[in-house]
């Protein structure tokens, strides 16, 4: 869960391209928008095949302390999940902690990771989508080369290792594509457990931060099988965050 | 008490200017006033309720209701409501009312939260059976689609310090004691049994409730240990009166309240995929003149799992009780048939003892050591437009069961439906077995959210 406005479009390899590798390429397309801390307000539409909306919003806060990035996410719509707030603390080599806080509740409660290839919200992406993949899960190549939108992209597959990965994440490969110029991806073809095309994610509207890193504030998923599409907007961002440690803990939840 | 209201003056008077992020900033609608931001958040719901199939009754509870939920913020200063207008038929009866299911005003800063009115309190890692969780009341005959609609608030005065983050102080003051709601008369007890005006205790402070919990959240665990002293909502019932006008003993039995002090602790664990959780409760009780609606002094306790299974979030929970000072009720024994003080002495001592066993099936002190346990199985689908759960619960101890499944479906944003059913089993003259007439049946909601 460690960053949810980072998109799992980073697919290391050991392909090599003008001297650089896969992994290598990734690598980069990574630091690109690792914006670190950051506070956002965003939307998800879900829209169904035939043309009924679903509107989610939340907001997100995330920071970084030592080696424990710490997340909140609270929902503001619909209303029956309003003041629902989702506390992470993402570790790089331990299992998540996570809380939970539902008015209806009246208590804050420690949860269970949900699984990754669930659908987040009820959109098309999945919490995967939502994080950070973790490079040893997958196998990388470079496949190729494409002119998507005007830019020269590499075309860079990760494979699940195993079928364990594979049903966890919920995608046997994905294809992304990532520009040569500056490193920004901006599609990403997933594929079932069958190998058919399953979803395929658009990645628009990037904006240099003011720590030189770049943030996509539109991003859209389309479940080709079905012909149901999810948007999320960013509504509004900012890199850093004013709030203190004491906010980020179960304590405060409840606030 | 003098000491509790001296804190909450003392808190209010230095209410200060709040930093806002975007993250808080963006929550709720933010107008901003002088210096300091204010917030207002109204929502609710409206719902259709209707719950039936029961052997005494078709429809059992039949309601209409509006939920307004209200949240006001002003610097550290702020308020909450949330006040039920509901049309109802219930048992048969018709009731319209207005309910403040909570309304309080707090203050919360850095350190210190103190907020004072009506509340609903939940203590208690477990789910569902939290023997910690003295306060909160309960209207047990509120027969809707959720079961959390049958928790009532208590006015209260509630203090929470933090020392660090993860440390927290909770102080809570009850003046004045609430029973929870159990309707016995509703049950097939006999046409010789009447149910009187509940006894409660005065509407002084020396019967008003005092409880704390020290409570501990770290990444690793959490844990709690709490205190309670005052009287149980959950009461037990007393013969008031034996009636033997009309030859046969007419009994007027009422609900009384007993005082009692808890020492209580809980945990939660993460392991894994999975997440342990305890909660253990020693309750001391004083049976002066062995009080037949004061429970025996008893260990509860709850062991609970919770983990992901393919898509599915169980929930399994073993329900215990240990009562430590236990004998077993001796049925009375008629020492001679043919004398007439002697049937009056035999009556009166089966009167006891009927009663006395009626108490411990309340108390689920029935032996020595009781057993029971529960399972929730819970899987959203559908683009989690549908959530499907299932919760069985078996007492080892009284033979008794209940399986209660529900599906819930989002319709749009704003509505909802809901269906399910209650079916609960017990032999002859267990709670079950009473309650089964009256609570078994189906339930179905629809519900608009705003």
């Amino acid at each position: 869960m460690k960053q949810i406005i980072i998109l799992s479009v980073l697919l290391l390899g050991s392909f090599s391209l003008f001297s650089q590798t896969a992994e290598e390429i990734s690598k980069k397309s990574t630091d690109a928008i690792d914006v670190g801390n950051m506070e956002m307000v965003s939307t998800i539409h879900i829209r169904d095949a035939k043309g009924n909306d679903r509107v989610r919003q939340i907001t997100t806060a995330s920071k970084t302390y030592g080696d424990v990035t710490k997340m909140l996410i609270k929902f503001m719509a619909p209303a029956d999940v309003k003041g629902t707030i989702l506390l992470v603390y993402d570790y790089e080599n331990q299992t998540d902690n996570m809380w939970v806080y539902m008015p209806a509740l009246r208590k804050v409660r420690r949860i269970v990771s949900s699984e990754k290839g669930k659908s987040f919200m009820g959109s098309e992406f999945t919490n995967a989508d939502m994080s950070k993949p973790s490079s040893i899960d997958f196998d990388y190549q470079t496949v190729g080369s494409e002119i998507y939108n005007d830019r020269s992209c590499w075309e860079i597959e990760s494979k699940c290792k195993t079928e364990a990965i594979q049903n966890e994440n919920g995608f046997s490969r994905c294809v992304s594509f990532i520009d040569k110029a500056n490193y920004l991806c901006y599609k990403v073809e997933f594929f079932d457990f069958e190998g058919k095309l399953h979803r395929v994610q658009t990645i628009d509207n990037y904006k240099k931060q003011a720590n030189g890193k770049y943030f996509a504030y539109k991003m859209a998923m389309e479940n080709v099988q079905t012909g149901r599409k999810s948007e999320m907007i960013t509504n509004q961002f900012q890199t850093g965050s004013q709030l203190s440690e004491s906010v980020f803990t179960p304590a405060a939840l409840e606030k | 008490m003098k000491r509790i209201f001296i804190l909450l003056l003392s808190a209010l008077s230095f209410l200060f200017l709040p930093a806002q992020s975007l993250f808080e900033s963006a929550l709720d609608l933010p107008t901003t006033a002088n210096e300091q931001t204010t917030k207002l958040s109204l929502g609710g719901f409206v719902r259709g309720s209707v719950y039936g199939g029961a052997k005494n009754y078709d429809l059992t509870s039949t309601f209409a209701e509006l939920a307004l939920k209200t949240r006001f913020d002003k610097g550290k200063a702020f308020l909450e409501s949330d006040i039920r207008l509901r049309k109802a038929v219930f048992f048969d009866e018709n009731v319209q009312m207005i309910q403040l299911k909570e309304l309080y005003a707090g203050y919360r800063g850095e350190k210190l939260d103190v907020l004072l009115g009506n509340q609903i309190v939940s203590w208690g890692r477990a789910d569902g059976f939290n023997p910690t969780n003295n306060i909160t009341p309960n209207d047990y005959f509120f027969l809707s689609a959720d079961p959390d609609d049958q928790k009532e608030s208590n006015f209260m005065l509630r203090m929470k310090l933090r020392f660090i983050p993860a440390v927290e102080l909770e102080l809570i003051g009850i003046p004045f004691y609430q029973a929870s709601n159990y309707r016995y008369d509703l049950f097939d007890m006999g046409e010789n049994v009447a149910f009187g005006s509940e006894i409660i205790p005065s509407k002084d402070l020396k019967n008003g409730t005092l409880a704390a919990r020290l409570n501990f959240e770290f990444p690793v665990a959490g844990w709690s240990l709490s205190y309670f002293r005052g009287y149980d909502p959950y009461h037990g019932f007393d013969v008031q009166s034996v009636d033997w006008s009309t030859g046969l003993p007419l009994l007027t039995n009422v609900a009384v309240s007993y005082l009692k002090t808890t020492a209580g602790a809980d945990f939660a664990i993460p392991i894994g995929k999975s997440v342990f959780r305890g909660e253990v409760a020693y309750n001391i009780t004083k049976t002066i003149d062995n009080k037949m609606y004061i429970p025996l002094p008893d260990v509860s306790y709850v062991a609970e799992i919770e983990s992901n299974l393919a898509g599915f979030t169980m929930v399994g929970q073993y329900i215990g009780k240990f009562v430590p000072d236990f004998s077993a009720l001796v049925f009375p024994v008629l020492s001679d048939p043919l004398n007439s003080t002697a049937q009056m002495q035999y009556t009166n001592e089966l009167i006891d003892y009927e009663n006395r066993l009626f108490n411990r099936r309340i108390f689920n002190q029935q032996e020595k050591t009781n057993h029971a346990v529960s399972l929730t199985v819970n899987k959203s689908f559908g683009y989690d437009n549908w959530n499907a759960e299932c919760t069985a619960y078996f007492n080892f101890t009284s033979d008794e069961w209940l399986i209660r499944p529900k599906l819930i479906w989002k319709i749009n944003d704003n509505l909802s439906a809901a269906i399910g059913g209650n079916y609960m089993q017990g032999k002859v003259k267990t709670l079950f077995g009473y309650s089964s007439t009256v609570m078994n049946g189906g339930f179905a909601e629809l519900r608009v959210t705003f």
